[in-house]
């Protein structure tokens, strides 16, 4: 234990001689935390509030000042505030609530450099970035009103587990994609850690807090003024400067973009190791099996100089893409899409989806107006023109109505998985659904083919396009996550499908003639179990 | 660190007098209430090693710094020294040193009739052969005083974790507490909870509950352990900010 650590929370050097080889400081920094027990996990007020006296109000001593709102639950706190979960009755949606720290608004100046940075902070208007929808000020509270994200942020996905460095390689250009658009309309975000990058449900990164670390951090002169921690200090308006660029952290007036690409370069080491690149740090491929070309990438973001560093957040992505891209296959097929990607991809399916659609439901009458022929047939006495000749060809009824429920069935079940895949589809839900109906609509199985052959080919030829697949979800990982429940299609489809091959079998068994009602009756039977069981469902869901 | 155990153990037996409280002996001011004599040796012997830091590094050698901390405690334990110690004698740290300087200034003009001024006293280098936790203490740079508030706050420290396996032990949890040990310092973040989830068989819920559990129970501990040292449980959060800036750089 001669050789010294560093602490990956504040860090700084941990003595040899510190007890269990935990870092001193921090473990007499976490008796301080007793009064914020009942505080978020992973969310838990750091020092600098503790000190600053900032109590976040509870949602009951909020909900008086804010009206419009039912604030639903504290989310977290910190030096820059308290994040409340609250419902916009009128438009009915969630939206996160901040309270800025009381104090801020005694100082002079404040409101009319509030307002400014949120007008420019409302203009920030991209696909990962938290929006802003609202701001101001009520009974000397300032506030944010901002996009609900329900996710989790980087810290909370690095601490459950950590990530997988094509995880991370998968993150990475969706922040250099909130920079570069929003260092393009000239904010510069300045704080930029886990805490802040909030990655929603569907593996979309959302990037919180634009600019409030100027703004709450701002001195008369317009120069950056983050002081770094101290614990006596009365005025921290920031936590731990761990994620700092050096001349941030001098306190130069001359911090610009690049200081997010230095910060940018930080959370990306700790993403790759689940260290922080502190002191004499070794190179992130020597720490996790990567590509040795992403330390250039890293280590030129964290270079000391900005000059040296990567001059836009574009570069950082552009680089780190065509190293995925080039190096390794299972990277590209791991990348969750962007938001664009896949809108692009739905708007290129939403034509073939849409004729499977048709074709399936087509193929699904078809089945069922066959099954009935013959009950038609005695009912107007005889067969249809074009049928009759067909089964009087043919040997027998019996016989007949053997060859009519082998074509209804085929009809009826490529007519399911038309529409489940079609659905699937258009939701870009299930690729390998999805894959099976375009196949199946090519086959001519079944009565629709006329109408699904087109489509059929023409999905294919979208579906199969390499980079296609990624907009879909990762299959493994699908199988991993928690049990999300069936789709209403399958559950009912499902229900038919067994509902028909019962009504066979009892056809078969009690009356052969008139086996097609049966089975008609069973897909009917079928429709409303399912209906039931997708109902069911739904309400289990939302407990 | 084999050699670190030495000075660890007494510490461990130390901790069935967690009750020990520098309030009680304070409130008796009567060295001979037996109780608050028990309790101030118990309270001296759970924090001889910062004094000793500190008087090797007001410059005595290694056998000289034994002896010395060694007559300090007899000397303290003897005399009526609580007689005087009131409310005014404030936190336990405190007290100790005051009395320990006093102690030194007689004993050190004794010894050798030497006054303060211009005959500073330099490490001496059998320092090697000494305690090896001291070699260990990058101390060059720290006054003596401050020397003694850092490794006060280490031993403080070292008190709580001990206190904190021991508990662990008891409970048939060791290896848990191995695990989890990180969450009580700056490692909360790094635990890879699946992984200790798979190795402790549970589910990855329950291991981030025992770990937050781990993390609250230290919390309470290190308080008390702070409390014991404080005339006033409210001081405790300053005694705290106070030892978290002695360990400041």
């Amino acid at each position: 234990m001669s050789d010294q650590s560093i602490c990956p929370k504040c860090g700084e050097k941990i003595p040899a001689s510190a007890p269990a080889g935990q870092c001193p400081k921090c473990m007499m920094k976490a008796g301080f935390e007793s009064r914020d027990a009942g505080s978020v996990d992973g969310q838990a007020t750091d020092l600098a509030s503790r000190r600053s006296g900032f109590v976040a109000p509870s949602p009951e001593e909020l909900a008086p000042h804010f009206p419009q709102f039912e604030i639903v639950e504290l989310l977290g706190k910190g030096g820059m505030g308290a994040v409340y979960k609250a419902r916009q009755p009128k438009l009915d949606r969630y939206v996160a609530l901040k309270i800025l720290p009381p104090e801020i608004g005694k100082d002079p100046g404040f409101t009319e450099r509030f307002t400014r940075e949120a007008q420019s902070l409302a203009m920030l208007n991209h696909a990962c970035i938290v929006a802003v929808y609202d701001f101001g000020e009520a009974d000397g509270l300032y506030y944010f009103v901002m996009e609900y994200v329900d996710g989790a942020n980087l810290r909370q996905t690095i601490e459950t587990g950590g990530l997988t460095p094509p995880e991370a390689l998968a993150i990475v250009p969706q922040i250099c994609d909130a920079l570069q658009f929003s260092h393009d309309e000239g904010v510069v975000h300045r704080d930029i850690k886990p805490e802040n990058i909030l990655i929603d449900k569907r593996g979309r990164v959302k990037i919180a807090d634009f600019g409030l670390a100027k703004l709450l951090g701002v001195a008369e002169d317009g120069s950056a003024v983050e002081k770094p921690y101290t614990v006596t200090g009365t005025h921290q308006v920031m936590g731990t400067p761990r994620y700092m660029a050096p001349e941030q952290m001098q306190g130069s007036s001359a911090v610009d973009h690049r200081a997010d690409i230095y910060s940018l370069g930080v959370v990306f080491y700790e993403m790759l190791t689940g260290e922080l690149p502190i002191g004499r740090f070794e190179a992130p491929s020597k720490k996790v099996r990567i590509d040795v070309r992403l330390d250039e990438v890293v280590l030129r973001s964290l270079e000391s100089a900005p000059d040296r560093r990567y001059q836009h957040a574009n570069d950082v992505k552009t680089e780190v893409e065509s190293i995925v891209g080039a190096s390794d296959t299972r990277f590209s097929v791991a990348k969750p899409a962007t938001a664009d990607f896949k809108a692009m991809v739905r708007s290129q399916l939403k034509v073939p989806a849409v004729g499977l659609m048709v074709a399936g439901i087509v193929n699904l009458l078809a089945a069922a107006v066959i099954l009935l022929l013959p009950t038609f047939s005695k009912l107007s006495g005889g067969f249809p023109e074009g049928l009759e000749g067909f089964v009087e060809g043919k040997a027998t009824f019996a016989e007949a109505t053997f060859v009519s429920i082998i074509i209804a069935s085929c009809s009826f079940v490529s007519g399911i998985l038309l529409v489940l895949g079609a659905v699937r589809m258009f939701d870009l839900q299930s690729y390998g659904i999805a894959l099976i109906a375009a196949v199946v609509a090519i086959l001519p199985c079944a009565l629709g083919f006329p109408i699904s052959l087109p489509f059929g080919i023409w999905a294919l030829i979208v579906v199969l396009r390499h980079d296609v697949k990624n907009a879909f979800p990762d299959e493994h990982a699908k199988s991993e996550r928690k049990q999300t429940p069936t789709g209403p299609v399958s559950v009912v489809g499902g229900a038919m499908v067994g509902g028909m091959i019962v009504g066979m079998v009892l056809g078969t068994a009690v009356d052969q003639d008139k086996i097609g009602e049966y089975m008609v009756l069973g897909m009917v039977v079928g429709l409303l179990l399912g209906c039931v069981i997708d109902a069911n469902n739904r309400g289990k869901s939302k407990d | 660190m084999p050699k670190n155990e030495s000075h660890r153990e007494p510490i461990a037996r130390e901790r069935h007098f967690a009750t020990t409280h520098w309030s009680i002996v304070v409130a008796a001011g009567d060295a001979s209430r037996e109780g608050a004599q028990d309790a101030l040796s118990q309270l001296c012997e759970a924090y001889w090693y910062p004094l000793y830091a500190y008087v090797r590094r007001r410059g005595h050698s290694a056998p000289d710094a034994q002896d010395l901390t060694q007559a300090f405690f007899a000397r303290l334990l003897e005399k009526q020294s609580l007689r005087v110690a009131k409310r005014e004698r404030g936190k336990f740290r405190s007290f100790l040193l005051a009395s320990l300087d006093h102690f030194l200034a007689n004993e050190y003009n004794r010894a050798r009739a030497q006054k303060r001024g211009g005959d500073r006293v330099h490490l001496s280098l059998d320092v090697a052969a000494g305690e090896s936790r001291v070699n260990l203490e990058p101390a060059h740079d720290l006054t003596p005083e401050r020397l003694y508030e850092r490794q006060w706050a280490l031993t403080l420290l070292e008190l709580v974790i001990c206190r904190m396996e021991a508990e662990y032990q008891e409970a048939g949890k060791a290896r848990q507490f191995e695990l989890f040990k990180d969450v009580l310092g700056g490692g909360r973040e790094r635990l890879r909870y699946v992984e200790i989830a798979a190795e402790l068989d549970m589910s990855v819920e329950n291991a981030r509950q025992g770990a937050h559990r781990m993390r609250k129970r230290y919390r309470a501990l290190l308080r008390e352990e702070v409390a014991r040292t404080v005339v006033d449980p409210s001081d405790v959060d300053e005694e705290l900010a106070n030892l978290f800036e002695a360990l400041g750089n």
